[in-house]
């Protein structure tokens, strides 16, 4: 069953790579949907295990949730939010797409080294899942620094806490369910303020890029 | 198994199977678009009519034009020859070469079809050497790190002592490594054997063509050794593929000649199934323009070392 796990936390880590090669902002939406399915995918083996073994049903709802959530509304409320946009040009990433995937190979890289030295989580070895995970975290910052546009700044930050939810679940089997409720909810706000947000500087600027946002509007 | 068995059996299977296999894939991609596209066979008839033919040799152009055909073909013959079929009939004492030789021969095939696409003279054999430059310097790598990763997990870097390894193991087809190295060896397939995301093998004489660039030129006999090269190079590929990462020969519970011909079955089963699952990844997928290739080649090269990271994850240990 392990062995299923490391499997699924390398696919999540595989999907963090493919986005950061992704050109276009509608595939962006798309990977991170499949990201999404695979958490999904994770917490709900973890949630039929939880309910075998000790009988609680938390986890199989937070996968519920991760459903609703981060496979279908988010999805639907960045694309809604992107049609919104009149000016649209597609690219917006400041390195070509080959440097930025070796980068993102150094940051797993560098994972791995940081992991190593802490005492807690290695007890002799290395705990293949968490090392991914933390990486999905990393490489979700990564994406948002080197990408210039809102939307991608708003994704960016949504694999970061794709990353966060399931490092928590690998190193603890389900966290106390009102902390992962009290995420989401943040999550979805920050989500739908960023939203709101991108309309107003599409509107303001006539474009959704940040480089622009230190010009002066009267 | 003595050395002349091996040799025949693997000479025979590979040369025989090698045609089929495209046919397969244009079954499965004609079944797709609600064609009944061209019999399963239809290479093997190609080639007997192809090689009946005479050949026109254009007369600018050197020695290198008329020696690439043999050399192509005699290269792929020579990796085929490294990549063992099944492993119960690899000889007892291991076959001489590696996967770096491998790697190294099809590059030779590959130098002599490049010059050879230049020597003529003609715009399109230019252009179409000049992106299979590109694209093999690109794939490369990735083939590099995933054979040696392969390696680093037998402890040895010969394909024959590989799969035996893994034959042994009985790994699990779910763990990590495995999966990565699938996709990995997936992705390099499809660089290496000229498929859609890189190049569109069913297209003449147009500009984005680049194995067929090359070939503009030849004909007759020529233009058949080249196309067969072709076709066992990629079978080369798939056997590396499907005996590595899907081992099937410590299922069979018996030994003798009846092993061998099961295995061999099941051999040409997994073959026919990953024909398939190319005709579905080409169906599925549009060719990328020539300049999105790198991103395709650094996602590729990013699943080999992936799969090598994991590996030192797992504390270097066995899979």
């Amino acid at each position: 069953m392990s062995s299923l796990f490391d499997t699924l936390s390398v696919i999540i880590l595989l999907t963090s790579f493919v986005l950061v090669a992704n050109k276009r902002i509608k595939s962006y939406i798309k990977t991170f949907r499949v990201q999404s399915a695979f958490i999904a995918l994770a917490a709900g083996i973890m949630g039929i295990q939880s309910i075998m073994e000790e009988g609680r049903i938390d986890v199989l709802v937070v996968c519920f949730v991760i459903v609703v959530l981060k496979v279908i509304y988010i999805p639907k409320l960045l694309s809604r939010t992107y049609s919104g946009v009149e000016y649209k040009v597609e690219k917006d990433f400041i390195l070509n797409i080959p440097i930025l995937v070796l980068i993102c190979c150094g940051l797993v890289v560098f994972t791995y080294f940081s992991i190593a030295t802490i005492d807690g989580i290695s007890q002799g070895y290395n705990d293949i899942q968490i090392v991914n995970s933390v990486s999905v975290v990393v490489i979700g910052l990564f994406f948002m620094i080197s990408r210039k546009k809102a939307i991608g700044q708003i994704i960016g930050f949504l694999v970061l806490e794709n990353g966060i939810f399931i490092t928590a679940m690998f190193a603890t089997d389900g966290m106390p369910f009102i902390v992962d409720m009290g995420i989401f909810i943040d999550m979805l706000t920050a989500v739908m303020i960023m939203g709101i947000m991108v309309y107003q500087i599409s509107d303001k600027f006539d474009t959704i890029n940040i480089d622009k946002l230190n010009k002066l509007k009267g | 198994m003595s050395y002349i068995i091996y040799i025949i059996i693997q000479i025979f299977v590979m040369v025989l199977t090698a045609p089929l296999v495209n046919g397969i894939i244009k079954k499965a991609k004609a079944f797709s678009q609600k064609r009944t596209g061209p019999p399963v066979f239809q290479m093997y008839y190609d080639l007997y009519k192809l090689i009946q033919k005479g050949t026109v040799v254009s007369d600018v152009s050197s020695w290198i034009y008329k020696a690439a055909p043999y050399v192509v073909f005699s290269t792929a013959l020579a990796a085929a020859l490294l990549v063992p079929v099944s492993t119960l009939v690899t000889p007892t004492n291991s076959i001489p070469g590696d996967f770096i030789l491998m790697v190294s021969v099809f590059a030779l095939g590959r130098f002599f079809m490049m010059a050879a696409g230049l020597d003529t003279g003609s715009t399109f054999g230019g252009m179409g050497s000049s992106r299979e430059a590109m694209i093999s310097s690109l794939a490369e790598p990735s083939i590099l790190v995933c054979l040696f990763t392969a390696g680093l997990i037998a402890g040895s870097t010969s394909l024959d002592g590989m799969m035996t390894f893994m034959q042994g193991t009985g790994t699990s087809p779910t763990h990590p490594v495995v999966v990565l190295l699938f996709l990995a060896l997936l992705s390099i397939i499809m660089m290496e054997t000229a498929r859609i995301p890189v190049d569109d093998p069913s297209t003449h004489l147009e500009l984005t063509m680049v194995h067929e660039a090359m070939l503009l030129e030849y004909s007759g006999r020529h233009l058949a050794l080249m196309e067969y090269g072709a076709a066992i190079k990629q079978l080369v590929f798939m056997t590396l593929l499907v005996n590595l990462l899907i081992p099937h020969d410590q299922l069979i519970g018996f030994a003798g000649v009846g092993a061998v011909v099961v295995s061999l079955l099941i051999y040409l089963l997994k073959v026919i199934l990953l024909a398939v699952l190319i005709a579905l990844v080409e169906i599925n997928t549009v060719k990328l323009r020539l300049f999105s290739i790198p991103n395709l080649a650094a996602l590729s090269f990013i699943l080999s070392f992936l799969a090598f990271l994991q590996y030192f994850l797992m504390g270097g240990g066995n899979v």
